[in-house]
């Protein structure tokens, strides 16, 4: 039992790797970086969100709020301890940036992510008071879902699992974002909707952004991506069009 | 963040020829209270080169009593000292146990799972097996070992015990490659194919709750692509893996050169993904933001000392980390630095992401 194949070869053979003690270097980065830019933007996410509680306009709307909050933190505690098996200082990481950061909301869209994390880029821009956090909730979140459902499939098994585990949580706050739009549109809200609409899309659609072809090739020799980001933008787009179609806003 | 534990020797017990069991007590603090299938990571100094290894345990989580199973593998400097040193009363040390190759379990289920186990990998598969029979009275398994021969079956005569303990509950398929069996099928290796026979009349796969699959590399691919074929998930496959490129041999390293550090700048030559890319750099400049500046790829992530994603390896020349809260001694002793709060010292410096 002991015939010898390399780990490259393994992995493009759909092989998984299930601890810290055998991937190889440059796995090991790529595969930090995939788990930081998860961490980070779910910290971000939640920082950001933490400050709309209070805009909401009702006890259940900041229930929600606060209930996204709690369980955005909780999803990157997941994969924070994952990155802690690699040697990250978990404690550190966890305060070592300003989560609570933004550009100035007039900033343009672009992919431009801050010097000092990994959050994805729209993660960069503030929110406006309560119907704009909701639509970014939807937006955001079904761009999440996409996301959360090619990194289910990651040659990494425990992060694989940890992503299993993540992604019902977070497709749930998708629906408490369509409930909150649905009650906003029977307020006569539709205006504000659309302008936050005309914020946040293109801003969150910036996070497929072109991964360079060799670099695709490589990252899906290893199992760490399988479906190009033209596609899960693709997906990204249709969902996004059914939810809004569903809710009567017009894309 | 990763601490280790005195772990004292309580007994040795050769299971086969190169083969030991090792019974391990925590001398006096650390959570060792382990989940069945999980591992213990050992660290050791061998002239002045700290090695570490990773080995399962394969004690049942009721049993009381941690023991890690470990094989020598040839040229391997901790399993061949293990195998023929290590004794009663001597100290280890490891990290608590971790890994999730592991499902929960449920007193009241009944369920039916599959084992499949290459040589030392039946080591947490054993532990899986003892725990989820003792916890799981309604559950049945069904265990695949493959071996070479019948001289290297690790756990023979425990696993004939279990068996008659846990009578119409647990299966134990032997497939020996080189020993002749009585039924041919038993005989050769465990890959797809052996797999989509064994199907056929051997385990009703359709009735298969969870597989468990640790062994080589080629073998889990087979394996898993054959129950894949045969309708299981991936949420339904546990993988464990301990490469054979497990890092366990003693390498000495290349010496950094002592160049003496005079100019503002520094050659600095940078290798990513096979190549090496040569630039001139500021010494007041991270060797992470430098290769960024060169239109290289590096990767980083927190770019404040706490993650490790930029870890790289100097081979020449010598920088300075200013900050470090990820790498442990050893690595920095092997010449491993953080590359977002490395700058240079020496007026040539060469690192290596690939290593």
């Amino acid at each position: 039992m002991t015939e010898d194949m390399s780990i490259e070869s393994y992995l493009s053979q759909g092989g998984k790797l299930t601890n810290p003690t055998n991937v190889p270097p440059r796995y090991r980065a790529e595969l930090m970086k995939m788990m930081a830019t998860f961490v980070d933007s779910e910290l971000a996410g939640a920082a950001g969100f933490a400050d709309v509680i209070n805009a909401g306009p009702g006890i259940k709307e900041r229930i929600a709020a606060a209930k996204i909050v709690l369980e955005k933190t909780d999803n990157a505690d997941r994969v924070l301890r994952l990155l802690g098996e690699f040697g990250a200082d978990t404690a550190r990481y966890a305060t070592s940036h300003p989560w609570t950061a933004r550009l100035p909301r007039d900033a343009g869209p672009g992919t431009h992510r801050s010097e000092h994390d990994m959050r994805l880029s729209v993660l960069n821009y503030p929110l406006s008071g309560w119907t704009d956090a909701v639509v970014m909730n939807l937006c955001m979140g079904l761009a999440v879902g996409a996301q959360l459902a090619e990194m289910q499939k990651v040659s990494y098994q425990p992060l694989a699992e940890a992503i299993r585990k993540v992604a019902p949580v977070e497709a749930r706050h998708v629906e408490l974002a369509e409930e909150g739009l649905a009650r906003l549109m029977e307020q006569g809200q539709s205006d504000a909707i659309a302008a936050a609409l005309a914020y946040w899309r293109p801003r969150v659609a910036a996070i497929f952004g072109d991964v360079a072809g060799h670099r695709f090739e490589q990252l899906s020799a290893w199992g760490l991506r399988h479906q190009n980001n033209a596609a899960l933008l693709q997906g990204w787009n249709d969902a996004l069009n059914a939810a809004l179609a569903r809710l009567g806003v017009a894309a | 963040m990763a601490r280790f534990h005195q772990l004292a020797v309580t007994d040795v017990r050769k299971t086969i020829r190169d083969a030991v069991v090792v019974s391990l007590k925590p001398v006096n603090d650390g959570d060792f209270d382990f989940t069945q299938g999980q591992y213990l990571t050992f660290r050791r100094d061998f002239d002045g080169t700290e090695l570490r290894r990773s080995y399962s345990i394969c004690a049942g989580k009721t049993e009381g009593i941690l023991q890690v199973g470990i094989k020598r593998v040839e040229g391997g400097a901790f399993s061949s000292w293990a195998n023929e040193t290590l004794k009663t009363g001597d100290t280890l040390e490891a990290m608590e146990p971790m890994g999730s190759f592991f499902t929960p379990l449920e007193a009241s289920a009944a369920r039916n799972y599959l084992g499949f186990a290459g040589g030392s990998g039946i080591t947490p598969v054993l532990s899986i097996l003892k725990t989820t029979l003792a916890a799981e009275p309604h559950s049945s398994f069904t265990l695949v070992y493959a071996n070479r021969g019948v001289n290297s079956i690790m756990f023979r005569e425990e696993l004939e015990d279990l068996k008659n303990l846990y009578m119409g509950r647990l299966t134990i398929i032997h497939v020996l490659e080189s020993d002749a069996q009585d039924i041919d099928l038993f005989t050769g290796r465990v890959d797809a194919a052996k797999c989509k026979a064994l199907f056929e009349h051997w385990i009703d796969i359709a009735s298969i709750d969870t597989a468990f699959i640790c062994g080589p590399e080629p073998m889990m691919l087979g394996i898993a692509a054959s129950l894949r074929e045969h309708g299981l998930d991936d949420t339904q496959i546990k993988f464990e893996l301990f490469a054979s490129a497990q890092p366990g041999r003693l390498k000495r390293r290349a010496r950094a050169g002592d160049d003496a550090a005079a100019a503002k700048t520094t050659e600095a030559s940078v290798t990513l993904d096979g190549t090496a890319r040569s630039f001139t750099m500021d010494k007041d400049q991270t060797v992470l933001d430098a290769a960024l500046e060169n239109a290289i790829d590096a990767p980083f992530a927190c770019k404040a000392g706490v993650c490790s994603t930029c870890r790289c390896k100097v081979l020449e020349g010598e920088v300075e980390m200013v900050a470090n809260h990820a790498l442990e001694d050893y690595e920095v002793q092997q010449g491993y630095v953080l590359s977002c709060q490395s700058f240079p010292v020496t007026d040539r410096v060469v690192v290596d992401y690939d290593q």
